[in-house]
């Protein structure tokens, strides 16, 4: 009787413990139930309620004008003219939903001067006409902070268009000439060949994901802090503690309550969501006639919808649990939510940005690959492929996020803790003491945040902007973290190891970074014979941003990530890192996160070996300077490919070559590791000079 | 009967100036406890009374050294059997207030591998022993503070531990409450239960334990029958026992 696997007992039972605590909390149900049965409709009420407002308020507006003219009498007819048609329009009511109006023509002795009436709003609009040289020239003065105004004077422009064509056509005819065929010699006309189904579906695909994605956060959002946080607070953590459970049991029946929880309250979302927008198409089609709908059609929408909602509730229950569990109360993890909510929300818009695809990348970028997919089932683009990757990379995601909550469940530092490692970032400012470097949780937080930043922003800034967007990142990557280190209070200095360091550290430091250029040389080239498909990948990643001017490219793609990423990666995580843990376990942990950093499979082991290098010389010289020097040095040289590959290879041939051969390879290493070896000799040297 | 060997745990404190120091809150305590007996573990606050009830009970992992259980001749050094016979009670295991008592205990009972009929029984005859039919439908939150007492002992009863490890169980108390809990220790001393306690009541420990460790800085400074303390002091009331050996301790780091 075992109970090290995945009991399913166990589990049952404590889901079921689980459930009925959650669910008694009067929070919880009141998300899970209120905000789809009420809202919604109450949604639909407001809306009928401003249209109903916006139709009443454009019952026949009568606009009073002052027309001053030279010839006045054919536009004064034409006015005539206007305010009869419309009169009989209203009779006939055909076109309700068009406003109709009214002009009034006041006498022009009745106001004093124009400008005095429109802002006292005695008039609408002024209408002003002088002979031209032959012509008529009218101008019509208006108030444009003014909607009636500004209405009167559209209108009035209208009319002033019909008046000039109709003087047109009655010239041509004076002049005996086929009016028709000279005014129109050709007919047009748009014929919508989109279904009445997709119709809707375009329109429900823009907003259908973001209110999916914000009901499912909602939904998730106080289970996962009751579960985690809120038992904590209650004390009860120690309590199931001391049971023959295994945090992955505890872990596991955890996560499948607020996943649970989650996906029945965005199932009721569909639902009443569905609901309301039926109701208002039925009644839009009793008033207006349109063409029936096929609601079949959707089905196959609504199902892959429906796996995408229980794809997206584990992963969005995972994560928020993530969060949630570094809180010791409610009032913390409702702090800790909301940055969360706020990312999720500002990816949830990706529903409305017109003419994204999504591409195989996309459909691994969490949130928005949700978002996407749902509107593409919606717009009845099924892709396959698409559908798995984007719902296996929600499972995947959920899964690691799964694991990671295990760990965090196996540190008695965080299940015990007085609070004093946690984040401080959303500690009141005067709580907090000055110096030292940031706690870890805060810097994890605050990495996340610039990936997430630099993920979306930064590559949208990127296409936009190409260059000065990358520079743009680069802030990113320099201000986020600033910000964190100087609210916390920290000691800039140590944050960042600025300190200087022996000459001859930098010394080693540049000599050290030819010889890893070197290497890194085969090590890409042999990715790419690994990965064929991903050697465009590496060749276009600067180039699409390229401007022409080689000293800007210097700028932007060698000195500011010199300085904005050593910031981060040197400075405030391997320091703070570095004070925590192991000097080992810190250089790895910032070496990884630097090669994730550069998102790109193939870039990670290259960039992840030059993170470290990094790491080391920053460890060794107890300074960032050298750090600096080296990544300078190496984008440098990458800069200097990209701008002249002709003079670089003739200089260096080999760093032009598409393939290399056996002897390119033992050369290469050869030099390289001449080079570092050298570099790290003198290292180490400045590591002795600096100790005395 | 509950063992432990050379128990060590070893925090990580972050000092000022980037300097990391090292403790031990529980620096190599071995100890046993035999069934029928009640041990009392004392010591000043921080001397490392609840970071030693907490890994042995297994609620921490020791930095070194070794938990195990003794049943009959079975031993059983597996963390997750362990806490199977292990009734373990403090300040910090509060109960679910959103269930009633017969909920939570139920499901206790399915948790620690009993079966539904069984636990069933098993309830009412412990809600019969402390009296808790009345209120055992109600929420836990709903209940006074000596009922919830009782549901607390109830939930270190249901799967009817070896060992009982109690940290500080009558702190913070009423007479009658902390009655309760020490009558409760009496009785599973007759039934050839191990009873593990840790308490600041010098008084209470002198009449309830059958041997007292005294703990001070993560070490056990001194252990024996409260009469074998009081000979080897010279004092004659535990608490004078207890300054005693705290300013002998205190003397020799000094030296």
């Amino acid at each position: 009787m075992k109970t090290k696997g995945l009991n399913t007992k166990i589990i049952t039972t404590l889901v079921k413990k689980e459930m009925l605590d959650v669910l008694r909390d009067k929070k919880t149900v009141l998300m899970m139930l209120v905000v789809p049965l009420v809202l919604y409709p109450l949604i639909y009420i407001g809306v009928m309620q401003v249209m109903a407002l916006i139709s009443s308020s454009m019952e026949t507006q009568n606009y009073r004008i002052v027309v001053e003219a030279e010839d006045e009498g054919a536009l004064l007819d034409k006015l005539m003219d206007v305010n009869q048609q419309n009169a009989a329009q209203g009779e006939s009511d055909e076109e309700k939903d068009a406003q109709s109006y009214e002009i009034t023509v006041v006498d022009a002795d009745s106001i004093s001067d124009y400008e005095t009436a429109l802002n006292e709003e005695a008039i609408d609009a002024y209408i002003s006409g002088q002979l031209q040289d032959g012509k008529m020239q009218y101008d019509v003065y208006y108030l444009s902070s003014e909607t009636n105004s500004s209405y009167a004077a559209g209108i009035i422009m209208d009319i002033l268009d019909d008046l000039r064509e109709d003087l047109t056509r009655q010239k041509l005819a004076d002049e005996g000439m086929d009016v028709q065929m000279i005014l129109e010699p050709i007919n047009y006309g748009k014929q919508d060949i989109a279904s009445s189904e997709q119709s809707l579906g375009s329109m429900m695909g823009s907003i259908l994901p973001f209110m999916l994605v914000i009901s499912l956060l909602i939904g998730t959002m106080y289970p996962a802090i009751d579960t985690t946080a809120g038992e904590r607070e209650r004390g009860t953590l120690e309590t199931i503690l001391t049971l023959p459970v295994t945090n992955r049991q505890l872990i596991l029946s955890k996560f499948l309550t607020v996943a649970v929880i989650g996906m029945v309250s965005a199932i009721l979302n569909i639902l009443s969501m569905g609901a309301v927008a039926l109701y208002m198409y039925k009644l839009m089609d009793l008033q207006t006639e349109v063409v029936s709908l096929d609601l079949a059609k959707f089905i196959p929408a609504i199902l892959v919808c429906i796996l995408a909602v229980f794809a997206f509730s584990l992963f969005i229950s995972a994560i928020t649990m993530c969060v949630t569990s570094f809180a010791r109360s409610y009032k913390e993890a409702n702090n800790y939510i909301t940055p969360l909510m706020l990312v999720v929300m500002f990816i949830g818009y990706i529903g409305f940005i017109p003419n994204l695809e999504l591409t195989q990348t996309m459909a691994m970028v969490p949130v928005a690959n949700i978002c996407l997919l749902i509107k593409n089932m919606m717009v009845f683009k099924i892709d396959y492929g698409a559908i798995a990757v984007v719902l296996l990379s929600n499972v995947a995601y959920a899964v690691m996020a799964i694991l990671f909550l295990s760990k965090i469940y196996d540190s008695e530092a965080i299940l015990f803790s007085d609070g004093k490692a946690g984040l401080q970032l959303f500690e009141r400012r005067s709580n907090l003491k000055k110096g030292g470097v940031p706690t870890v949780s805060d810097v994890w937080f605050v990495a996340a945040l610039t990936l997430l930043l630099i993920l979306y922003a930064g590559s949208m800034l990127q296409v936009r902007f190409g260059l000065a967007g990358a520079f743009g990142t680069q802030m990113i990557i320099l201000l986020v973290p600033l910000s964190m280190v100087v609210y916390t209070k920290r000691d800039i200095r140590r944050t960042y190891g600025f300190r200087q360091t022996a000459a001859v550290g930098y010394l080693g430091a540049a000599i050290l970074i030819v010889g890893l250029f070197l290497i890194n040389i085969v090590v890409s080239a042999g990715l790419v014979s690994l990965f064929p498909d991903s050697a465009e990948n590496v060749e276009t990643a600067f180039s699409d941003i390229l401007g022409g001017n080689a000293l800007a490219g210097l700028l932007v793609i060698a000195a500011a990530p010199a300085v904005c990423e050593e910031m981060l990666f040197r400075g405030v995580i391997l320091q703070s890192l570095k004070a925590r843990y192991r000097v080992s376990s810190a250089i790895l942990i910032t070496a990884v996160l630097f090669g994730v950093f550069h998102m790109s499979l193939v870039k990670f082991i290259p960039t992840g070996l030059l993170g470290l290098a990094l790491c080391v010389v920053a460890w060794w010289t107890d300074s960032i300077y050298p750090a600096m020097l080296m990544h300078f040095i190496n984008n440098a040289v990458s800069v200097a490919l990209m701008y002249y590959p002709e003079q670089v290879g003739k200089l260096l041939p080999v760093l032009c070559k598409n393939t290399l051969t056996v002897a390119d390879v033992l050369c290469l290493c050869a030099a390289g590791a001449i080079f570092a070896g050298i570099g790290v000799l003198l290292l180490r040297k400045s590591k002795t000079v600096n100790r005395q | 009967m509950i063992v432990v060997e050379n128990l060590v745990k070893t925090f990580t404190r972050n000092e000022k100036k980037n300097k990391k120091s090292e403790f031990n809150a529980v620096d190599g305590i071995s100890l046993t406890v035999k069934e029928g007996e009640i041990v009392g573990i004392l010591g000043p606050n921080g001397a490392g009374k609840t970071t030693l009830l907490r890994m042995m009970s297994k609620l921490m992992n020791p930095s070194g050294g070794v938990v195990s259980i003794r049943v009959g001749d079975e031993e059983i050094s597996d963390d997750i059997e362990i806490k199977r016979h292990i009734g373990y009670l403090s300040n910090n295991t509060k109960l679910y207030g959103r269930l009633s008592a017969r909920e939570f205990l139920q499901m206790l009972g399915i948790l620690y591998g009993l079966s539904e009929e069984d636990t069933k029984q098993r309830i009412q005859q412990i809600s019969e022993v402390l009296s808790m039919e009345s209120f055992l439908d109600n929420r836990i939150e709903r209940l006074s503070t000596g009922q919830t007492q009782r549901v607390s002992i109830a939930r270190c009863l249901v799967h009817d531990p070896q060992v009982y490890i109690f940290d500080e169980p009558t702190l913070g108390l009423d007479i009658i409450s902390s009655a309760a809990i020490i009558d409760f220790m009496k009785g599973e001393r007759r039934r050839g239960k191990t009873v593990l306690y840790s308490t600041h009541y010098m008084e209470e420990a002198e009449f309830l334990c059958d041997r007292i460790v005294m703990i001070y800085r993560g070490k056990i400074i001194s252990e024996g029958t409260p009469s074998e303390l009081r000979a080897q002091t010279g004092k004659s009331s535990l608490r004078d026992i207890f300054s005693e050996l705290i300013s002998r301790e205190g003397m020799q780091d000094e030296n």
